[in-house]
């Protein structure tokens, strides 16, 4: 699991629902992934800059412990999983397009409280509110 | 370290991006989440879980595979080197080629793999090696 580092360190926090007390809480985003994003062009840098801190503040579930198949049991506790319907998505050239249908968007946040992935998946065919597998892939719905 | 709005943090994002700048596909190791990423193209996409380890990213408008998540890299590359000590021969000078560890990862599963995975591999193993990507090893080698 991740250690305090220097991308720990180094990064912008936003502010996010704590599913302990239904207060604010703060998520952090390191340079280097701000960075990475950016590279990979407009799609990716509006998911990261516009999609993130939205779900991050109001999500539809929030999840803990992520779940391994093999070994490991410990593996992903404090690890967070928010879930959100974003309202569009992003085209090539920066401008909003529709959200994409049957889909949520997930972001990961470490023990550290650091968001380290987000992402589109499918939603689950009973509830387009949360992610496909929801009851298996997690250990724990917080919110 | 300050907490910044939403629009400020939005606006620092974009500020970042380069349009001129032509993409290029890229593995990165990411500390923070033990996990490795690849992206060959800069389409928008979703994930799809294939097992403890991979996650595959699918282009939105081709449904083609552009990419996954290697997750628990340490963990993973701990485990392969006392199956495989092999694998140490493919880190060099601290970075490994992605298409050692989509097939070290195949290759010493005590499962038979389910003929959907085995596909998704491949198609996963192709698209490494036909951009020869290599990924920082620091977390394999530690």
């Amino acid at each position: 699991m991740a250690k305090d580092s220097e991308s720990r360190r180094e990064g912008l926090l936003v502010q996010a629902v704590n599913p302990v007390d239904g207060k604010t809480c703060t998520v952090q985003i390191s340079h280097a992934r701000m960075q990475t994003v950016a590279t990979r062009g407009l799609i990716h840098a509006s998911e990261c800059g516009y999609i993130v801190p939205a779900i991050l503040r109001g999500p539809t579930a929030i999840f803990e412990g992520l779940r391994r198949e093999e070994d490991e049991d410990q593996w992903g506790v404090g690890w967070r999983c928010y879930c959100g319907v974003p309202s569009c998505s992003y085209r090539k050239d920066g401008t909003k397009g529709p959200s994409y249908p049957g889909q949520v968007y997930l972001v990961f946040v470490n023990s550290d409280g650091v968001a380290y992935n987000w992402r589109w998946e499918k939603a689950d065919e009973d509830n387009q509110k949360l992610p496909v597998g929801h009851a298996d892939r997690f250990k724990r719905r917080l919110l | 370290m300050n907490t910044v709005s939403e629009n400020d943090f939005a606006t620092k994002v974009m500020s970042l991006v380069n349009p001129e700048e032509p993409f290029k596909p890229v593995a990165t190791y990411d500390r923070d989440g033990d996990c490795i990423e690849f992206l060959m193209r800069p389409d928008a996409f979703y994930a799809e879980r294939v097992d403890d380890l991979v996650t595959v990213y699918y282009s939105q408008d081709t449904k083609e595979v552009i990419g996954s998540l290697i997750k628990g890299v340490s963990g993973f590359c701990a485990n392969v080197l006392k199956k495989l000590p092999g694998f140490r021969i493919d880190i060099i000078d601290g970075r490994v080629k992605l298409v050692h560890i989509f097939r070290a990862k195949l290759w010493s599963s005590e499962r038979d793999p389910v003929a959907g995975k085995t596909v998704t591999y491949r198609k996963l193993i192709e698209a490494a090696e036909e951009s020869e990507l290599d990924v920082e090893a620091e977390s394999c080698v530690s």
